[in-house]
């Protein structure tokens, strides 16, 4: 084995290497997130900005708090609060719903994690 | 019917032609083995035929290694009848990517490279370049990115596998003399 033979097994090595890191690393953090509220969308909200919206719904109100660049429900008036559990999204692609509410939301990133999601 | 006219047409060869000629025969030959072998994933295969192209390059000079990389994918495409098909471009994209870098790793002066270095110099850049061609013309799509890492671990083992056969070959033929 040469000199050189020992560099290009290196480099190869870093190479590889970042590429997963690069591609398989954690998705890119979300720059807004919709919220759709009985089928239809009710706003866009930034998640740089700190904030409590308060959507309403055929239940109620539901409050969703936008803080650190991450989204959740924080109070809903559903009876079993699966919208809660969902807890901070933060992640292209991520979403949240309540249905027995017709609210959802969802997080809108460069890359976006998954490409459809059923519940 | 083609007239008797031009009846005799000597085509002047030189050395190097049927070295070229020899050589690539054997690169087909192992490249039309190969592609009978079964692939877990489209773009990944041993290529095996590269052995012949880095020993064409260590023993015979660049440019013969030049000829016989391309005119191994030109023929093994018509043979296999993949000619001018998406396999074939991306095949030849590589190859031809994969010269190029030979060609400067050949350039930097003290010759620091063996056979395990250029084989995986030279698995890298065709890989890369078959995943460009099929990035840029054929799948756009960002989920294609997320197979690069998987597709370069890939190249690097086997431009690894190859180099050892390649410099194996050569202490093994070096002994005999």
């Amino acid at each position: 084995m040469r000199p050189g033979d020992l560099l290009v097994l290196l480099l190869a090595a870093v190479l590889v290497s970042y590429l997963y890191l690069a591609f398989w690393g954690p998705g890119t953090a979300g720059e807004y997130a919709v919220i759709h509220a009985n089928g239809s969308e009710w706003q866009k909200v930034s998640l740089h900005e700190e904030h409590e919206w308060q959507v309403p719904g055929p239940l109620g109100t539901s409050t969703l708090e936008v803080r650190d660049g991450r989204i959740r429900f924080s109070d809903s008036p559903c009876q079993n609060k699966a919208c809660i559990h969902s807890g901070w999204l933060s992640h292209g692609g991520e979403a949240a719903a309540c249905l027995p509410n017709r609210i959802s939301v969802q997080v809108i990133g460069r890359d976006r994690r998954y490409d459809s999601i059923s519940f | 019917m083609q007239a008797d006219n031009r009846s005799s047409m000597i085509l002047q060869t030189t050395r190097e032609d049927h070295l070229i000629a020899w050589l690539t025969a054997l690169a087909i030959t192992i490249h039309l083995a190969e592609s009978a072998l079964p692939s877990p994933l489209p773009g990944v295969k041993p290529g095996l035929a590269n052995i012949i192209t880095i020993a064409v390059l260590v023993r015979f000079g660049w440019r013969v290694a030049a000829w016989v990389g391309v005119l191994r994918v030109l023929v093994g495409s018509l043979v296999l009848g993949t000619f001018l098909s998406p396999t074939f471009f991306l095949s030849f994209g590589g190859a031809v990517a994969s010269i190029a870098i030979l060609g400067l790793a050949s350039l930097v002066p003290g010759r620091p490279f063996g056979p395990l270095g250029y084989s995986v110099l030279s698995a890298l850049a065709h890989m890369a370049a078959q995943f460009g061609v099929a990035y840029y013309f054929f799948i756009p799509h960002a989920a294609l990115l997320h197979l690069l890492p998987v597709l370069m671990t890939a190249a690097v083992i086997f431009g690894i596998v190859s180099g050892t056969i390649v410099a194996a070959m050569f202490r093994s033929s070096e002994k005999r003399c």
